[in-house]
């Protein structure tokens, strides 16, 4: 008689086919997230090749798919942790610890020697792709790192970088960030491997000591040696720190093993649970349902298990198109009168597009421009110029920034107000919307929600942790289904019914995505679903807003990705259904909020009577800078080191930077580019200096409580607390 | 750490009184990423909220100090607070997962092996009703009889008094410190801001001294636990209230906050209460941290009181381990463009809703504040 474990994963099948303790048959291979296909293929083969017999051998399955698959082969279900405990106490009694890193989890298990036995603590995480096996090989993809490859690079000896250990998506960004400052693509993998150990032992130990001896398993632990060493680094160091006593003799690498078989514990210990349990249980049907199955009952069960398509009835959308169809307007071309009149500019500068749009005196909206952004914040500048121009403004009367490049820019193009990007867009939403209480803004790679209270903006969220919920996901999809963005929504409204999606991390998603895919469900279902899960993935997973009720009833849509109509019914739906009595409208003009709220507040400033500081359109072409990029002009406020640019702008009256290591004189002014976060702003300490002496005088001018307790409360009583303000 | 941030003075009085001067006594450093990374890895035990998560760290670097090592981890678990409220709220309970944190934190450097005793330090972690002050000295005395041979009954009870008299004095220098900054607000017509929070929202580590970006804009910030509470002041503000019958006096909660219990949630209601009735107070900026269960139910209320006066009200809440530099820098700056645009009308409307001969003094003449 046979016994067959089966592991069947979030990315591979495994299997072990056992004959009296004699294993006869294994192999794994990925699946595609096609488990059941894959397991069919499996059963198939060793009917052939080790003759395994329907109604005699038997089957144990385990991993995050069987759950589904074992009744339909006669096999038992067992847990996966249950699993790999065994086949660890069966081949490893000396082990204390145990990682199993796998493609979408990662467990870790503590076994405590106590009385007679051990006791076992488990942990396991599978909610965010941090620390997992494609939180390694998504990165690694994007750089474009064969798999060979990637399983012999090293982590000993190479310098380190920060990457984030926490989301798949944003270790991809920043693997990005390194790489377009120089960075070796060796040195990021080896981050990556640091990143992955680092966040194991983070979210997994609880307060245990991983100590000797340790046992790494799962595909990552074995085919990446990077991987190994990251652990065997850190463990020795946590060993050494904590004093944890080695058995005499040994070298602490040999107290870190990773089988040979690392891939099939839990498949090891299928078989060793088999052999324990009563013999009808686990005996192999055969592979008739599981085949049914693949043909037609995933089928059957997609359309039961689908929700209501999100559209609704005919009524309902006919309705919805008739309240929210119209919602946006396009600006028609300035008249020859408006291109005469003084116009009010408002830029708003992203850190992908720069957008302007022209208002009349009164305030009406007469054009609207937008320019790819390549980089250098002045070329950028000149570039939205040039097309405010070439819409027919003959001259701008005043003009507000916004944006990412705000401070960059003002003095550069001469802005009269700089307004911070929260303030521009509720400026922007109170205008056309005076009882706002809730803005939320989808853009293409982030995520913003403003709370308003009394006409400001009182709290706020921007998703910039995690990459969950943002429009360049449905444009991903939408191009990857070669459909136009302006015919999302149409198609989308076509699905009857659609797979529900898990809220969450991106990376999840996309496999998700995969999954459904293969139940039969359509590029308009997909899409739809798509749509339907962003509000899910806006309000709670990436803006943590449980209680919709308590932020308002009047809800403003803004930002591009709400262009997408099905995305707007999907809010609707989801607002409604948190707040009955919610008031949801879409900004008329949704991509360019930012904008009109810079420009609506320097109209406001406007009516100050103040001249404008604007520089006019040929001196702004005709601007002159030099852009050094060299030693001196990288960043070293973190290792990143990012590779910045200085452009300095010859500006009339700018006060230059003498005391700087690239020395400007008066007259010019800096503008920094290339750095990847705020502190690259700032030069270097020099400036840092500078800026804190102007700090400092703030500081003293106007006294904070909180600094006075920092300075004084754990020290004891001097005579006095400082002089008064 | 936690409750140290209201009661460290107490504790440099008391050992001073009983010979250990504030040179013997070392604090653990402020609370950082840092602290954690290297000093508090794998030694969380529960789940819990983010500044009782801190606190191994804490305890870590002082296990690790290789210069001037300690030899007694004192750690008290604060059942009550001692608070200006007393007397006139039900009770001023510390929060119980902050009280309870020494204990909870503890497990997680013994759990495999004794940390403390490998470390050779003694730890040291009494019961103590800092709001119940008859009850202290027994207390303190029984907690520290073995740490501290020879100790007597008669000497603790010295110390503690000692404690309190060092605790009152400072937090009296502090709130007089309060009111020059309320003086000179009035007598310029110029705003200041209020941070509501706990305690140890002061700890840079806990609180990311977000008010510190504030104050370079050109405002003083004031935090509620030291606001000045002078009797003049008090009835000036509170006056009216208590003529009227809805409170009994000036420290009185009872009409916002029924359930009294716990000393820092109370100074948090009483200070927006206090924020909606003093003009100058143009902002209130509310700090929380993740997954506070105590301020969880103060959100709303807080809120409301200090809107309906008409004051600015932000919010950050959840803060944990990281600063979000892009995002507070965002906040940062949207505060104080509204602030900048509309404190003037503020402090000019909630001046106008108040009675007159204000006691922080005149402003000078009559300022347009917009042009100011």
């Amino acid at each position: 008689m046979k016994i067959v474990g089966l592991d069947v994963g979030s990315t591979t099948v495994k299997a072990l086919a056992d004959a009296g303790g004699t294993p006869v048959w294994q192999d794994y291979k990925r699946h595609n997230t096609k488990q059941a296909e894959m397991v069919l293929e499996f059963l198939e083969r060793m009917e052939v090749e080790c003759g395994l017999e329907p109604s005699s051998d038997r089957v144990f399955l385990t991993g995050s798919g069987a759950g589904l698959i074992a009744p339909l082969v006669g096999g038992k279900f067992i847990q996966e942790v249950v699993a790999v405990s065994a086949a660890v106490e069966k081949l490893h009694p000396e082990v204390n610890f145990v990682s199993e890193i796998g493609g979408e989890d990662m467990k870790t298990l503590f076994f405590t020697p106590s009385g007679d036995g051990k006791s076992k603590q488990v942990y396991m995480q599978s909610a965010c792709s941090g620390g997992t096996g494609t939180f390694i090989e998504k990165t690694a993809r994007k750089l474009q790192i064969p798999g060979e490859r990637l399983a012999s690079m090293a982590y000993t000896g190479l310098d380190l970088h920060k990457i984030s250990s926490k989301c798949g998506i944003f270790a991809e960004a920043d693997a990005n960030t390194l790489v377009k400052s120089g960075v070796p693509v060796e040195e990021i993998i080896a981050s990556l491997f640091e990143a992955v150990v680092y966040q194991n032992l983070a979210t997994l130990t609880k307060g245990n000591t991983p100590t000797p001896q340790v046992l790494l398993l799962g595909g990552p632990n074995l085919f990446f040696a990077g991987l190994q060493e990251a652990w065997r680094h850190h463990l020795q160091k946590l060993w050494t720190e904590r004093r944890i006593e080695l058995p005499p003799g040994v070298s602490p690498e040999s107290l870190i093993q990773v089988p040979a078989e690392a891939l099939y514990y839990a498949c090891i210990g299928c078989i060793e649970i088999g052999c324990g349990e009563a013999p009808g249980v686990g005996v192999y049907a055969g592979t008739g349902r599981l085949r049914w199955w693949i043909e037609e009952g995933q089928h059957e069960q997609k359309a039961r298990e689908g929700s209501k398509g999100l559209a609704g009835d005919p009524t309902e959308l006919e309705q919805f198109v008739k309240c929210y169809g119209e919602s946006r307007t396009s600006v028609t071309k300035p008249g020859p009168e408006q291109c005469r009149e003084a116009a009010t500019v408002g830029c708003d500068f992203g850190s992908t597009t720069a957008k302007a749009v022209v208002l009349s005196p009164t305030g009406e909206l007469i054009a609207s421009c937008y320019a790819q952004s390549n980089g250098n914040p002045i070329e950028d500048a000149k570039a939205i110029m040039r097309e405010i121009r070439g819409a027919g403004i003959e001259r701008i009367a005043a003009l507000g920034v916004t944006g990412y490049g705000k401070d960059l820019l003002k003095d550069i193009v001469g802005a009269d107000v700089a307004v911070v990007e929260t303030v521009a867009h509720a400026t922007a939403a109170l205008h056309y919307f005076a009882d706002a209480d809730v803005i939320c803004d989808v853009g293409g790679c982030d995520v913003k929600i403003m709370l308003l209270r009394q006409g400001t903006v009182a709290d706020f969220r921007l998703n910039s942790q995690c990459s969950s919920g943002n429009g360049a996901f449905l444009q991903g999809v939408a191009e990857r289904y070669q459909v136009p963005l302006d015919q999302y929504a149409e198609r989308a409204f076509q699905a009857r019914a659609v797979p529900t999606l898990a809220m969450g991390c991106g990376v999840f998603l996309q496999s998700d995505i995969v999954n459904q895919q293969r139940k039969g469900w359509s590029s308009e279902e997909i899409m739809a679903s798509l749509a339907a899960v962003l509000p899910l993935n806006v309000w709670v997973y990436a803006g943590q807003l449980q209680n919709l009720a308590a932020a308002g009833r009047k809800f403003v849509l803004q930002g591009g990705t709400h262009r997408n109509l099905a995305v707007v019914k999907a809010q609707v739906d989801f607002i409604r259904g948190k707040v009955p009595d919610a008031e949801i409208v879409v900004h008329p003009y949704s991509g360019e909020a930012g904008a009109i709220g810079a420009a609506l507040c320097v109209l406001d400033w406007a009516r100050e009577g103040a001249a404008s500081r604007f520089r006019g359109y040929d001196l702004i072409e005709s601007l002159e800078y030099v852009a050094t990029t060299n030693e001196h002009t990288t960043c070293h406020w973190c290792p990143v080191n990012c590779r910045r640019t200085f452009i300095d702008v010859r500006i009339p009256g700018a006060p230059g930077r003498s005391w700087s290591k690239l020395p400007v004189e008066a007259g010019w002014e800096r503008v920094i580019s290339g750095n990847s976060c705020p502190k690259g702003l700032l030069e270097d300490v020099n400036e840092m200096r500078v800026v804190k002496a102007k700090l400092e005088e703030a500081k003293n001018a106007y006294p904070n409580i909180a600094e006075l307790v920092r300075d004084s409360a754990f020290k004891r009583a001097k005579a006095d607390v400082q002089s008064p303000v | 750490m936690l409750n140290l941030w209201s009661t460290h003075q107490f504790w440099i009085g008391f050992f001073d009184a009983l010979g250990i001067e504030a040179r013997r006594i070392e604090f653990s450093s402020d609370t950082s990423e840092d602290q954690a990374r290297t000093h508090a890895k794998g030694r969380g035990t529960v789940d819990c909220c983010y500044p009782v998560k801190c606190v191994s760290g804490h305890y870590g670097e002082l296990l690790a100090r290789s210069k001037r090592k300690i030899d007694i981890l004192f750690s008290p678990m604060i059942y009550s607070l001692p608070s200006f409220l007393n007397g006139h709220a039900i009770d001023s309970l510390s929060c119980p997962r902050v009280m309870a944190a020494p204990e909870n934190i503890k497990a997680g450097f013994i759990k495999e092996r004794d940390a403390f005793a490998e470390a050779g330090v003694r730890y040291v972690a009494p019961l103590v009703s800092l709001g119940d002050r008859p009850v202290v000295p027994k207390q303190l005395y029984a907690g520290l009889m073995e740490a501290i041979p020879g100790i007597t009954a008669e000497e603790t009870k010295r110390a503690v008094d000692a404690g309190y008299r060092a605790l009152e004095t400072y937090n009296a220098r502090l709130r007089a410190k309060g009111r020059e900054i309320l003086e000179w607000c009035a007598r310029e017509a110029r705003p200041c801001m209020l941070v509501l929070a706990r305690p140890y929202h002061m700890d840079p580590g806990i609180g990311h001294e977000i008010e510190v970006d504030l104050q370079a804009y050109g405002y003083p910030v004031l935090w509620s636990q030291y606001l000045p509470i002078d009797d003049d002041l008090l009835q000036w503000m509170f006056g009216p209230d208590i003529a009227a019958g809805h409170i009994r006096s000036p420290f009185d909660i009872h009409d916002v906050w029924p359930s009294s219990y716990s000393a820092n949630t109370n100074e948090i209601l009483w200070g927006a209460k206090y924020a909606a009735r003093m003009p100058w107070i143009a902002c209130v900026v509310r700090m929380s941290s993740y997954e506070c269960g105590m301020d969880q139910p103060t959100y709303s209320p807080v809120q409301a009181i200090v809107e309906r006066s008409g004051t600015l009200f932000f919010s950050f809440q959840d803060l944990d381990s990281t600063k979000p530099a892009g995002s507070v820098k965002i906040r940062v700056e949207t505060i104080a463009h509204y602030l900048q645009k509309h404190s003037a009308a503020i402090i000019q409307r909630k001046q106008a809703a108040s009675p007159a001969d204000c006691p922080l003094g005149e402003s000078v003449a009559h300022r347009s504040a917009t042009s100011g």
